[in-house]
């Protein structure tokens, strides 16, 4: 009886102490893990920080980034002293070099994963950052560099952030928040804040998206008024408002002109030439479109509607392309006169009562 | 959608013997007769030295297939369907006494992109140094095709554009100017038609000029935009100053602008130089991998390094290698956000430019007529859902009715030859045992799933690649696309899940028609919940004995088809519900895309189909599962003849899963047979059968009659029995053949251990649930 305690004692010991398995040593991996994703979050937040103001936080500014009360935040700074990553000055917390690499690594790879899993896996924008956070932590450098490759080396995150390059400086493109934007000036958007999610939404129910043009019309202390480039307006809080970072639209940049429409609402039968891919169309789905034959001035017609309406099938170049609705909502395109021409594949279905002039209702001036 | 090839080297053809090879025998035969006549097919490259290297490029559905066929005499499947290349593709030729070895690269759009295939395509044609590159392009479609032509000249000087199907364009009203096209292009283009030969000889007489340099090829390079010029220039003086001889610095320097990580990778390793003194260092075209990456942290996994058959450069030549990396790098900032797009357009602008120069249209454009109508019929939301229902069931009817007589037959000669061989058993007097073992065992299961397999699929592939090569089946996926787009899946499985229907193993091997790895893996996990069709006799048993036999005789073959119907429904149902619910959780973050080219109808070459279909499918499936089916009917007849206490063991171990089959409204029995099943479902009622009557070997019962009364009056089935039983005969662990394609297609265990166990695990519930449910309302 004795001899089986024994056992049985001996062998809960060794489930708890057995080396690298073992509970013990699984909860220590855990602790370790743990304190990682800490110090790695903090280093970022510092960085982030620093970026933004121009100056290194206190310590107060990053518990409150962190969500941390102030006497573990305090504890947080020293151990991340004591590793040599930062350093107290003046009563602020200054990244040293160390810190710096170590936090553009991890900022890197959060913006790579957010690029990643919006143009490769098709994730929602208001998903993709808590995915990243998660991610962010289980990227070696070198694991990072070849996902920057892989993605061919995109400049920006999908909200408009600057990616590091692999050496030099974060470039730091000068925006300015939407509620500090002259009214009737027409701007471009540089960067949408992510965080709190609960703004980045209503910012995304509102149809911004990085790289479109906007003009303020109205701008009061209740609210801004927006006119996107397609001609709808959108109205936001100016508390939201702030989270839109804008900068000037340049001259040669026109505004998407009035006749344009996207492909997916193209009429059947008509036929249209391609304007533009839109810019939030990045990455390996933006080269597949144009390697199809989608490139600005290219001809295209609707040629078939599947049985249940969607996907279409888009006669461009020669081939018939099938695109889903969402696809084909990101060229834009404009409807050319119904006159037959020698590219349109046949003679019947192009009546002018189902032509494009009811879908434009401005011609272009 | 092509099997994996199995063994090419088997199936080449015979060397010619009466061709003579070589410089050991003198070629008198060929001295006078016309070029076309001293073209020798040769079959799959057999390793020997060639003189030439070719390689085939062009855009999907070009006709390379076909071309790669006429030239080499193998079968290479050509079905009409965009994006299919992933097998191997490699043969030889001989003309005018010299040796080509042939490589058929896969057919891309462009080479730009980061697409394995493109990836495999631009390598091959960089790293392999071939002597010629023929591009096939697609007559009716030239400017699109341009394209790709363009970017193959920005690689090398050494190609020939053959402009394929010229038939087609006459026949559409369309003359192409081939003159003005090599002028243009700056390199020789030849009109041909593949599939008839026509043109092939003056291409090989094309290619003999060029691979002796007889021609002087100027190929035209593309410009671009001022800024982009001069940057490309900078680099590409950089590239010759590092690399002096590098015979294509202008595509190498493009690249590296692009930051092509392979290149990258090329010129750190030393490559690039081997490349630059001469070495072809690729002499292979790389397979592009059919295996899917399943985890988001495994696709960034870094490939281990490997022997390089060339030197690493010092350290000086490193440094100075890093020094131009790090100028690409600069100058790609340098170009903005949307150059890469300007490369594109520029190279389609001058695509567009060469077509109109070269293309006349003479007379009406009657593009597409017979095409147009056609589609229009196929996706109608009226006729649509009937054409593609009647389809479907036309398939269904002329393999079950067309299989019966030849299953009979089959099923007869086979089983004859049992009786006689265990009858020589007996006679050489040998053990029972042994005899037992062999003939009622091992060859008894062999021959039993032999005579149910062959004969369905020997009809239904072939119907299946005759849909497949007339182009039939992109439409299917075209209109099914919507309702697996619900699903978070890709049309295209609409298809794969159809080739599921002939038997679960193709389909899953058919998934590679998926170029997306979320939808894709997708499509081969729940391939399983469409029945195959050694499942369809199971099922179709069930259906006329219980089901149908609770209606008036008038109805009864109505309602039994009915049932089957409605049963083979649900397995689509929980196909696109298992889809949904995967897309959602456990592949959430794998890439995600969606592309399809509706390729024109083409007719199709009966011979050609006849050889996919058996070679390549039938029996490369038939193989599969006879070396599973075998060992399991010998396990099969040892439970059956192994005795413990006076019963089989067989006997105990569906006493033990009883409980279990009770609780899904089954029996013991039943799970057992599931059980032992595992390599091939098409066992699963003789195994049931011999166990109810505690016979010593599988099986059948001569009349439906007899067999009600075995599984009603003595085994005890009920209603609930035979419903729950057709449920789970959908959903329950894919047969050992599908099981080990899930792990050779995805490369995991981890995938192949899922596909066969959630089926299972969503098959018992479903069954309990149903059972408890009936039970309480009372019935059962």
């Amino acid at each position: 009886m004795t001899f089986a305690l024994w056992l049985l004692m001996a062998g809960v010991l060794l489930l708890v102490l057995w080396p690298r398995h073992g509970l013990w040593a699984r909860w220590k991996a855990w602790r370790a893990a743990r304190q990682r994703i800490l110090i790695e979050d903090a280093l970022k937040s510092i960085l982030e920080y620093t970026l933004d103001h121009r100056t290194d936080p206190s310590p107060e500014a990053l518990a409150g980034l962190l969500h941390l009360p102030l006497a573990r935040a305090q504890a947080l700074v020293d151990l991340l002293a004591a590793r040599g990553l930062v350093e107290r000055r003046a009563g602020r917390v200054h990244l040293t070099d160390a810190g710096r690499d170590w936090a553009v690594h991890i900022l890197r790879a959060h913006r790579l994963w957010e690029r990643y899993l919006h143009d490769h896996a098709g994730w929602p924008l208001d998903q993709v950052h808590p995915q990243a956070h998660r991610l962010e932590h289980r990227l070696s450098p070198t694991a990072a560099q070849r996902l920057y490759e892989a993605l061919g080396y995109p400049a920006t995150d999908p909200h408009g952030d600057p990616i590091p390059p692999s050496q030099g400086e974060i470039p730091q493109p000068s925006t300015t928040p939407l509620t500090d934007w002259p009214v009737g000036q027409p701007a471009r958007i540089a960067h949408l804040e992510d965080e709190p999610a609960m703004a980045y939404q209503q910012l995304l129910a509102c149809g911004l998206q990085v790289g479109q043009q906007v003009q303020v019309l109205e701008r009061t202390p209740e609210r801004v008024v927006l006119l996107r480039e397609d001609g709808e307006e959108c109205r936001l809080a100016p508390g939201v408002a702030a989270n839109v970072h804008v900068v000037p639209a340049e001259a040669h940049e026109r505004r998407m002109p009035p006749d344009v429409l996207p492909l997916n609402q193209l009429p059947d039968d008509a036929e249209a030439e391609v304007v533009a891919i839109d810019p939030a169309v990045q990455g390996l789905a933006r080269r597949r479109l144009l390697d199809l034959g989608f490139t600005p001035g290219a001809r295209v017609r609707v040629y078939l509607r599947a049985m249940f309406g969607d996907p279409r099938a888009y006669l461009v170049r020669g081939t018939r392309i099938a695109l889903r609705e969402e696809q084909a909502a990101r060229i834009w395109v404009r409807p050319l006169p119904t006159a037959p021409s020698p590219n349109t594949l046949n003679d019947e279905g192009a009546s002018p009562h189902d032509a494009t002039p009811a879908q434009t209702p401005n011609p272009r001036p | 959608m092509t099997l994996p090839r199995l063994k090419p080297q088997t199936r080449a053809p015979k060397e010619p013997q009466a061709r003579p090879l070589g410089a050991s025998f003198p070629t008198p035969a060929c001295a006078t007769c016309p070029a076309a006549a001293s073209l020798a097919p040769l079959g799959a490259d057999d390793g020997r030295v060639a003189d030439y290297v070719v390689a085939l490029a062009g855009n999907p559905n070009t006709g390379k297939s076909t071309l790669f066929n006429r030239l080499t005499g193998l079968r290479q499947h050509t079905g009409n369907w965009p994006g299919k290349t992933v097998t191997r593709a490699e043969g030889a030729f001989e003309f005018n006494g010299k040796r080509y070895r042939v490589v058929d690269l896969p057919g891309t759009y462009s080479l730009l992109s980061t697409s394995e295939d493109e990836e495999v395509a631009r390598n091959f044609i960089l790293f392999g140094r071939p002597d010629a590159v023929i591009i096939t392009v697609d007559a009716t479609a030239l400017e699109r095709n341009l394209n790709l032509v363009l970017q193959i000249l920005e690689i090398t000087d050494k190609a020939i554009v053959a402009v394929n199907m010229m038939d087609e364009a006459r026949r559409k009203g369309l003359d192409i100017d081939t003159r003005a096209l090599a002028r243009d292009l700056g390199v020789p283009a030849v009109p041909i038609v593949a599939r008839t030969g026509e043109g092939v000889s003056r291409l090989l007489q094309t290619l003999e000029a060029l691979v002796k340099g007889e021609i002087r090829t100027h190929p035209r390079r593309v410009q671009g935009s001022e800024v982009f010029q001069q940057a490309l220039q900078t680099l590409m003086a950089e590239v010759e100053a590092l690399l002096p001889g590098l015979p294509s610095a202008r595509w190498v320097a493009l690249r590296l602008l692009d930051g092509d990580p392979r290149i990258i990778e090329a010129l750190r390793s030393g490559e690039l130089h081997a490349l630059a003194q001469g070495q072809a260092t690729q002499t292979r075209v790389q397979v592009p991998s059919t295996r899917i990456n399943g985890d988001m942290e495994r696709l960034l996994a870094v490939p281990g390094p490997q022997a390089p058959g060339w030197q690493t450069p010092d350290a000086a030549t490193q440094a100075r290698i890093e020094a131009l990396l790090r100028k690409a790098e600069e100058l790609r900032r340098g170009l903005g956000p949307a150059w890469q797009d300007a490369v594109v357009e520029a190279l389609y602008a001058e695509a567009e430019r060469i077509a109109r120069r070269v293309v006349h249209r003479q007379g009406q454009p009657r593009r597409y007529d017979w095409d147009q109508v056609l589609d229009r019929l196929l996706t109608s939301p009226v006729t649509g859902l009937p054409v593609l229902m009647l389809m479907l069931g036309v398939v269904f009817w002329i393999t079950i009715q067309g299989a019966n007589v030849p299953s009979e037959l089959l099923a007869r000669a086979l089983f004859w030859l049992e009786a006689r061989g265990a009858a020589l058993f007996e006679a050489l007097g040998l053990p029972w045992w042994l005899t037992g073992f062999l003939w009622h065992g091992v060859y008894r299961g062999l021959a039993w799933v032999v005579s149910v397999m062959l004969p369905p699929m020997a009809i239904f592939f072939p119907l299946f690649t005759f849909m497949e090569d007339l182009g039939l089946l992109p439409r299917i996926a075209f209109n099914l696309d919507w309702l697996f787009r619900k699903a978070g899946a890709h049309g295209k499985q609409a298809l794969t899940m159809a080739m599921g229907f002939g038997c679960n193993a193709a389909g899953v091997v058919a998934t590679r028609i998926i170029d997306s790895p979320r939808e894709r893996l997708i499509a081969i996990l729940t391939n399983t919940f469409v029945p195959c069709n050694g499942r369809y006799p199971t099922l179709i048993m069930l259906a006329t004995v219980f089901i149908a036999a609770q209606f008036p005789p008038a109805y009864a073959s109505f309602v039994a088809a009915l049932a089957v119907i409605v049963t083979i429904l649900l397995g689509i149902f929980f196909t696109l519900l298992v889809s949904w619910g995967l897309s959602r959780t456990v592949l959430k973050g794998l890439p995600s895309a969606f592309t399809l080219e509706l390729p024109p109808y083409r007719r199709p070459n009966f011979l050609q189909i006849l050889y996919t279909s058996f070679i390549e499918r039938t029996i490369f499936v038939l193989r599969r599962a006879m070396a599973t089916a075998a060992p399991a009917g010998g396990v099969i007849w040892l439970l059956a003849n192994i005795t413990v206490g006076g019963q089989s063991l067989a006997w105990h171990i569906a006493g033990f899963l009883d409980p279990l089959g009770r609780l899904m409204g089954l029996d013991g029995v039943i799970l057992l047979a599931y059980i032992i099943a595992i390599p091939a479902n098409e066992i699963v009622v003789p195994t049931m059968i011999m166990v109810y009557q505690n016979a010593s070997m599988m099986i059948e019962l001569d009349s439906l009659q007899a067999l009600r009364d075995l599984l009603v009056g003595q085994a005890g089935w009920t209603l609930l029995t035979a419903a729950n039983l057709m449920l789970f005969a959908i959903l329950h662990n894919p047969c050992a053949t599908t099981i080990l394609t899930i792990y050779k297609e995805t490369g995991s265990k981890k995938w192949a251990a899922f596909g066969a166990l959630m089926p299972l695990g969503l098959g018992i519930v479903v069954t309990i649930l149903v059972a408890t449910v009936v039970r309480l309302l009372g019935y059962g």
